[in-house]
């Protein structure tokens, strides 16, 4: 039986180095063309993604994210707007607006997977230096920059932890 | 004071370079607050490669020559979360090759 969509998920992997390789406009039109499609709590879509291709302007935010190994081709920036999550007065601590933006960059991680590119997230970054970066209005936040590109031949390995299995992970029914 | 009147006429960063590390050590100041600590050191010895790979290629010989002798014995992206002690062990072996490549460079004037 294939599961291609089994299959894709095991296979993603991040990419920390990647090559000077341009990606297509229509593979990055494909990626942020799936985030439409990743679960939102209420369909309430508090999140609002930015490109960026400008070679300087991706230079500028890889020397304000410290966690940023890669030279990506393009980033995603994935925001949450405030706006909106008072527009639905959900408060400021409420975590759901987060677990959207995990739902988010999953998609967004896989959909690059799909169209052949190598992707990477980056949660280690100056939001305020981004913000006056990239001139962002009040009241959004970036949350995650997604680097998009080709994975290069040397590509970092993985971090190295202890392996797991999906059973280490779950547990069932009750706890005792 | 300097041994090496060589080395002090000789700038290994120039302008553009070294407000890229400004700016790496500056974010990576604010990002620690909320990150796990095991990534401090892990961001200092990352700032600490990329002054090296600028290093390496304006430095002087004997300088050159003692950062390929550690370049690749740095930590680069590991943690000491995994073996605190391998870690701690790597890096005073790391301090003690720099201790020694200093005293040898100040005292002497190793700018050759």
């Amino acid at each position: 039986m294939e599961q291609p969509v089994l299959d894709a998920i095991r296979s993603r992997r991040v990419a920390r180095r990647m090559s000077d390789a341009p990606i297509a406009p229509a593979q990055l039109e494909a990626v942020l063309a799936s985030v439409r499609w990743a679960p939102s709590a209420g369909n309430r879509r508090l999140q609002r993604f930015v490109a960026v291709q400008d070679p300087t302007t991706i230079h500028l935010v890889r020397m304000v994210a410290p966690g940023m190994l890669q030279r990506p081709a393009a980033l995603v920036l994935i925001c949450i707007d405030s706006q909106r999550v008072e527009h639905f007065r959900l408060p400021r601590q409420n975590m759901g607006v987060y677990i959207d933006v995990g739902c988010a960059l999953q998609t967004l991680l896989l959909s690059a997977h799909a169209v052949g590119l190598a992707a990477g997230p980056v949660t280690s970054f100056s939001k305020a230096a981004v913000r006056a970066l990239l001139n962002f209005p009040a009241g959004l936040s970036p949350e995650v920059i997604v680097c998009l590109g080709h994975a290069a031949p040397d590509d970092l390995p993985t971090m190295r932890r202890r392996k797991l299995s999906w059973r280490d992970l779950v547990h069932w029914e009750r706890f005792e | 004071m300097n041994g090496s009147g060589k080395a002090q006429t000789t700038w290994v960063l120039n302008e553009d370079e070294a407000l890229e590390l400004l700016a790496f050590l500056v974010t990576a100041a604010r990002t620690q607050v909320d990150e796990a600590p095991e990534y401090g050191p892990m961001r200092l010895m990352m700032a600490a490669a990329r002054l090296v790979e600028t290093l390496q290629s304006r430095a002087t010989v004997s300088t050159r020559t003692f950062l390929t002798s550690v370049a690749d014995r740095m930590p680069g992206l590991a943690t000491p979360m995994s073996d605190a002690q391998d870690y701690g062990q790597r890096l005073d072996a790391l301090c003690a090759a720099l201790a020694a490549y200093l005293d040898a460079h100040f005292r002497t004037g190793g700018s050759q």
